[in-house]
């Protein structure tokens, strides 16, 4: 762990209580944190440097019934990495906004609402980004098909199936 | 008159047509990377008389490369009616076939002919730029012979590509709130 971001997460341990801390790189930590946490944390690392957000994310952990919110957010100093990550409810998913801090999330949180159906407090504009006429539930969701959708609306061309050729492959006269 | 039949006249626009063509190459997917060699310096697209052309009113050719999402497939049915003809379009690798690699995607199309007519398909992931040459040639030919008629397909089967349309897409029209 690089020295500046190591004081990073002294102040850090001020603030919060009980950091989980995970390093994942050189120059990348990850700290899984309760909700009410979050945007305190957000708040320290964008007055400590991290002031880019690179991203916001989400992972649908099914089998738990969480969504894992992921905050990346990216120091133009020393190039270091933090990963904010929170869990949240999967069946009322709902988070408040950061679009005060950083004017750019709120297009990161309509990408959420329209791949996972998380809505944010405090940010009504979730009109949809990417897809068009969208039908169906959220796409990125793990219990969505995909495939499934594929069959339905975008019908595939019909090959007629070439029987004496695979009954030379399975003879062994080609390779297959 | 039945779609191959061409008089005089029209063999001989034919003729000239194949000699120039006008290339609007439609570059969703990651097919286009095969497009600047062929166009350039290594393989100069330029020598059998083609050349690229920036807008659809322009072009007789529509050029897709790729994957098309629901999304693109929208406009791609815009420019395809929006050019003249005649017209000719060329699928380019296997996801215009049968949608390749993204077969299961929710969010592309599985084969470009059901709606819009396809004169020609590349096949391969990716086909080489030789690939495409030998494609130009035979579309060329094609046009030479009166086979490449998808326009008039297009024209007379209006109504069944339409269907089509509205079944994957809901609706044509083309909604964006950056221009809107």
């Amino acid at each position: 762990m690089m020295n500046s971001m190591s004081n990073t997460v002294e102040k850090l341990k001020r603030i919060v209580n009980n950091l989980d801390i995970t390093k994942v790189d050189e120059r990348e930590i990850k700290l899984e944190l309760p909700n009410e946490q979050v945007l305190p944390t957000l708040l320290a690392l964008k007055e400590d440097g991290y002031s880019h957000l690179s991203l916001i994310t989400a992972v649908d952990w099914i089998d738990e019934g969480k969504f894992e919110l992921v905050y990346i957010l990216y120091s133009w100093d020393n190039g270091g990495k933090f990963l904010i990550t929170t869990k949240i409810n999967r069946d009322t998913p709902k988070f408040v906004t950061v679009k005060h801090m950083w004017p750019i999330a709120r297009y990161y949180e309509r990408e959420l609402h329209e791949f996972f159906g998380i809505k944010f407090e405090g940010n009504n504009d979730m009109r949809p980004l990417f897809l068009e006429m969208w039908d169906d539930m959220p796409p990125l969701r793990k219990d969505f098909d995909p495939f499934e959708y594929s069959k339905r609306k975008f019908p595939d061309r019909e090959y007629q199936k070439d029987v004496i050729h695979e009954a030379k492959i399975i003879r062994g006269d080609i390779d297959g | 008159m039945a779609v191959d039949e061409r008089s005089l006249w029209e063999k001989i626009a034919d003729k000239l047509r194949s000699r120039s063509l006008w290339m609007l190459h439609y570059c969703t997917g990651c097919g286009a990377m095969e497009l600047p060699p062929t166009m350039t310096s290594r393989f100069d697209m330029e020598r059998f008389g083609m050349g690229p052309m920036a807008t659809p009113r322009q072009a007789d050719i529509l050029f897709i490369t790729g994957y098309l999402s629901a999304k693109t497939l929208r406009r791609v049915i815009y420019t395809y009616e929006k050019m003249a003809e005649p017209r000719y379009v060329i699928g380019f690798g296997s996801c215009t076939l049968n949608g390749g690699i993204y077969y299961d995607s929710y969010a592309t199309i599985n084969r470009l002919d059901y709606y819009i007519p396809v004169d020609l398909y590349i096949a391969g992931c990716m086909p080489r730029p030789e690939a495409l040459l030998e494609a130009f040639n035979e579309l060329m030919r094609m046009i030479r012979r009166g086979e490449a008629n998808g326009w008039k397909k297009y024209k007379e089967n209006y109504e069944w590509y339409k269907q089509n349309q509205i079944r994957s897409l809901g609706e044509v029209f083309v909604h964006d709130e950056f221009h809107e």
